[in-house]
């Protein structure tokens, strides 16, 4: 028993060596700015990049559209009806012989404006509705979700066709009457995760530093929420063109001449048998915008977290 | 010396489907400007509750809270969050404690933003940077994200967003039980450090008895929402009163091969706090219960200088 | 008693992702003899856990994997048996008690089943049979045969454990590796169920590998520890050598951290600097970074394993065999 001292005070006596606090690691961390930071957890996906240049090329095409087609998107030509694609009429012309390529790029514009717009409406109305059901909990959580319930239980298309009839047709009507019906989809979901969110430390922490409600709503809970809200909204961009187009055929739309991907799509579809291009041109600009929709949203979510650094 | 809070028969109960569930049943207390109250008691005995219905993070349910010399029992929104400058909180968990998409600078400025206390950018700049100082974290950490952190250093950054305001009064609650016994000991010695420059008042919340012990000046023992011992840390060391306390002594396993303490085994498992029976809430697992235990609970009573203690007994069983 | 019934050589596990390699065991030796309790004590990262799992042939793999080394039970490899041999053991000849009592219970079936399941796939015998038997081992640790068909969410905390306890000694296997069984206990009930332990391994005669960072409780119920750091043992020995007689740099300042009852001190004196990076691991000695009595040697050439005293082993250049260097 001898040494039992003689170990322990001789590693205390002779440790004088200094240790630094953060001698352990050589990690540099670097500083960087957050955006750059983003971007650069974006670019790392090249799928997302590739969706990223597609929707961009689809924007250029909506806003230089007078460029790429001078000709505009009504010019008709009895004599030449469903002509196939050629170097004339790259995409072939539709049932009155108007040019399906032309139709298509002027198309664009409303499309993807309805598309956008609508989501954005519907975004915007269920994220608040959401999160203040969510966060406040209790009789108004009560009150908002049966009256989004209510809602739900109108299949979308009906309710946006019941809102389209009551405001008449147009195209901002119709971006409304898309909307709402999409809005009770984005509050369950915001309320869902800020429920689970708000059960976390950090926000009875912004609590105790003095934070307002609002600012823990859209600093601490929303950002966190983040990622099934972008899921829902590109998903939902894609079905927004289709209801417009469905109402556009319905006649609660926008009115015929003017070329709406959904809109040429269902001119189309009777002549489906034997002229193929009538529809394929206009669903091929749709299937593109979803998709590069879909993978830049994929993308945006996961550059957004800061958590999923690789 | 003078009282920086008293309490005065707090009590706080939720509403659950099984009744009220008293998670604080008429707890009184007071602190001394620069001193630490310990807060020991296992899970469920609602020591985590009384802490946050000290600084209103919850709603109490009657009671007194005087801070400062200030009655604070009812307050509304504006003055709360004049209060909220003065009492801080540090969390247990370094892991769900910070925002997670929010990088360092901006978790420990945001309180200085709320309350608008820097003038211009550049004076908020220097102000992080001096808190990242005092807390012990390298300033390169300014722009990383929580999760590039290990536990020891979230907590100090949990504990630099706690003294932005420069609070008089800091609730703890189990800020080192997540922490490795290394880390642990870091962290402790910069809180004591920062109690000793800053004066800073603490009350520390923790399961762990040798960890309160090398903290506190004052201790008080919590069973199932009520406070059951209440002493100067030596005193409740070597003269523990009541068996609930004399039972959590005896049960820490000691890092000694020599110290085989009698250790005095509880039968069965804390109960519920909800609709409790009259009587003393320790009665049930207590080998000295009597039956007038049962009837009516013990009130806390001093039973030497400091020293109180809710027992019908202790008296009668400390002198043998 | 000298018969070595487990036996760990130079076992390494590394975790493959990406392009990092996180070294979480590195050449680890431990033995087990026959109804004793070996302590594996470490922080957070040391890779107790990982060697566990090591042993029961649980390693998620991918990522993990076995990079060399051999554990001999009962003078068999277990890493060179297939996945069926495997199953045999694992539960009949080795059983595990996991951390969280809340999550290793399935809560849709009731205790009873769960522990008559045990029984039944490992031995032949009838359900009855199975559940008298089960109701046996509930008795044993101490919870009333009647409360065999409830279901786990009737039982508090410490009454899980000691299910998962019963379930893990169903088919009274020769090793048990406890995996920081009290951790997520309350002081009172730990005491108890590690009063019950310490009543088990007496009567079943088991041998036990308890995991945990609590020196504390190492004290009171193992016969050797040993103490890891950075997926090494670092030091080892029967507990009056590593409590009375410690010699590793990192194990006393571990003791020194700890806050004492039994004395007072003004401030702790903790282990500066944080815990090893198991992908970026110092070439020499792991704790090389952080210790305060490091030598030029040490930043270089990692420490070999010595014996400072007979049975006590060390990793740690200050010693050569017999004593201080």
């Amino acid at each position: 028993m001898n040494n039992t001292v003689s170990f322990k005070e001789y590693i205390l006596k002779t440790g004088t060596a200094s240790v630094q606090e953060y001698s352990a690691e050589n990690d540099n961390y670097v500083r960087k700015s957050q955006l750059r930071e983003i971007w650069g957890r974006f670019c790392k996906n090249k799928i997302a990049l590739l969706g990223l240049i597609c929707l961009l090329l689809l924007v250029a095409m909506a806003l230089f559209a007078d460029v790429i087609a001078p000709e505009g998107y009504d010019n008709q030509d009895l004599y030449n009806k469903f002509a196939l694609p050629s170097a004339e009429h790259w995409f072939g012309t539709d049932n009155v012989g108007r040019d399906i390529f032309d139709r298509v790029v002027h198309g664009s514009r409303i499309s993807l404006t309805v598309g956008m717009i609508s989501v954005s409406i519907a975004a915007v109305v269920g994220i608040l509705l959401g999160s203040i059901a969510g966060y406040y909990g209790g009789r108004t959580d009560n009150i908002i979700m049966r009256i989004l319930d209510v809602f739900m239980s109108v299949p979308g298309i009906l309710l946006s066709l019941s809102i389209a009839a009551a405001l008449g047709p147009g195209l901002f009507n119709l971006m409304i009457a898309v909307g709402i019906g999409s809005v009770p989809g984005y509050a369950r979901i915001v309320r869902a995760s800020i429920l689970s969110v708000k059960e976390q430390e950090y926000i009875e922490a912004a609590h105790c530093i003095g934070c307002s409600n609002a600012r823990i709503i859209f600093r601490h809970v929303l950002p966190n929420c983040l990622a099934p809200i972008i899921v829902q909204a590109t998903l939902g961009v894609a079905s927004a063109i289709l209801v417009a187009s469905s109402m556009s055929f319905l006649g609660l739309g926008l009115e015929p001449p003017i070329p709406e991907w959904g809109a040429m799509l269902s001119v189309g579809r009777p002549y489906i048998r034997d002229y193929w291009h009538l529809v394929a041109f206009p669903g091929i600009a749709i299937m593109i915008t979803v998709f590069s929709l879909n993978v830049f949203g994929d993308g945006l979510r996961d550059a957004l977290d800061p958590r999923l650094k690789q | 010396m003078s009282t920086l809070l008293e309490v005065k028969n707090l009590k706080k109960y939720f509403k659950t489907p099984g009744g009220m569930l008293h998670a604080v049943d008429d707890v009184s207390f007071s602190i001394n400007r620069g001193e630490t109250l310990g807060v020991v008691g296992e899970s469920g005995c609602g020591k985590s509750t009384l802490g946050r219905t000290v600084i209103h993070l919850l709603p109490k349910t009657s009671g007194q809270i005087i801070f400062d010399g200030e009655d604070i029992s009812d307050v509304d929104d504006h003055k709360l969050k004049e209060l909220r400058r003065d009492m801080q909180m540090i969390f247990q968990d370094p892991f769900s404690s910070l925002n997670p998409r929010m990088s360092i600078s901006q978790i420990i400025s945001e309180p200085l933003k709320i309350y608008h206390v820097c003038k211009n950018s550049k004076e908020l700049d220097s102000r992080v940077t001096a808190l990242m100082e005092t807390v012990g974290l390298a300033l390169r950490f300014r722009d990383a994200y929580p999760h590039e952190l290990d536990g020891g250093r979230r907590q100090r950054v949990g504990i630099a967003r706690a003294l932005a305001l420069d609070p008089k009064f800091i609730v703890c609650d189990e800020p080192v039980s997540a922490l490795d016994v290394s880390i642990q000991a870091q962290i402790l010695n910069l809180m004591q450090d920062l109690q000793k420059e800053r004066g800073l008042t603490f009350i520390f919340i923790t399961h762990d008895l040798s960890v309160v012990k090398h903290i506190s000046d004052n201790i008080s023992v919590m069973y199932l929402g009520n406070m059951v011992e209440k002493s100067p840390k030596k005193e409740l060391f070597d003269n523990p009163l009541h068996p609930y306390t004399k039972a959590l002594l005896s049960a820490i396993p000691q890092a000694s091969i020599h110290r085989k303490k009698e250790r005095i085994l509880l039968e069965g498992e804390i109960t519920s706090p909800i609709n409790p029976k009259p009587g003393c809430r320790f009665a049930a697992r207590c080998i000295y219960a009597q039956d007038r235990c049962r009837e009516a609970a013990p009130p806390l009573e001093e039973m030497a200088p400091g020293h109180f203690c809710a027992c019908y007994r202790a008296k009668e069983l400390a002198q043998g | 008693m000298s018969d070595k019934l487990l036996e760990i050589k130079n076992l390494s596990i590394h975790y493959f992702a990406d392009k990092t390699v996180f070294k979480a065991v590195n050449g680890v030796n431990l033995s087990l003899e026959r109804g004793q309790t070996v302590g594996l004590v470490g922080e957070t990262g040391a890779g107790k856990t990982t060697t566990a799992l090591g042993v029961m042939g649980l390693i998620p793999s991918p990522p993990g994997k076995v990079v060399s080394g051999e554990i001999l039970f009962e003078g068999k490899d277990l890493l060179k048996m297939s996945a069926s041999e495997m199953r045999k053991v694992r539960g009949k000849k080795i059983s595990m008690i996991f951390q969280d009592p809340m999550t290793a219970l399935n809560p849709v079936l009731t205790v009873g089943d769960q522990i008559t399941e045990v029984i039944k796939l490992h031995e032949k015998c009838s359900s009855l049979e199975a559940a008298a038997k089960a109701k046996e081992m509930l008795e044993m640790v101490g919870i009333p045969a009647e409360r065999f068909s409830e279901y786990p969410h009737q039982f508090s905390g410490g009454m899980k454990q000691r299910v998962v306890i019963s379930i893990a000694l169903a088919c009274r296997p020769e090793v048990i590796i406890a995996d920081e069984p009290t951790t997520a206990l309350d002081v009172t009930i730990q005491a108890q169920v590690l009063e019950l332990m310490t009543k088990l391994k007496k009567e079943i005669q088991t041998s036990m590998i308890l995991i945990t960072h609590d020196l504390g409780v190492v004290a009171e119920i193992c016969d050797k520890v040993a103490i890891m750091y950075a997926g090494e043992i670092i030091e080892f020995g029967d507990l009056e050598a590593i409590y009375d007689n410690t010699a590793h740099p990192y194990t006393i300042r571990l003791f020194g951290a700890i806050p004492d009852l039994e004395k007072d001190v003004d401030r702790l004196e903790p282990i500066m600097g944080l815990m090893p990076d198991p992908s970026n691991l110092a070439p020499g000695c792991r704790f090389c970074p952080r210790c305060a009595n490091r030598m030029p040697i040490c930043e270089t050439t990692p420490p070999p394993e010595v014996e400072v005293t007979p049975g006590h082993m060390v990793k740690c250049h200050l010693y050569k065999e017999g004593g201080l260097a």
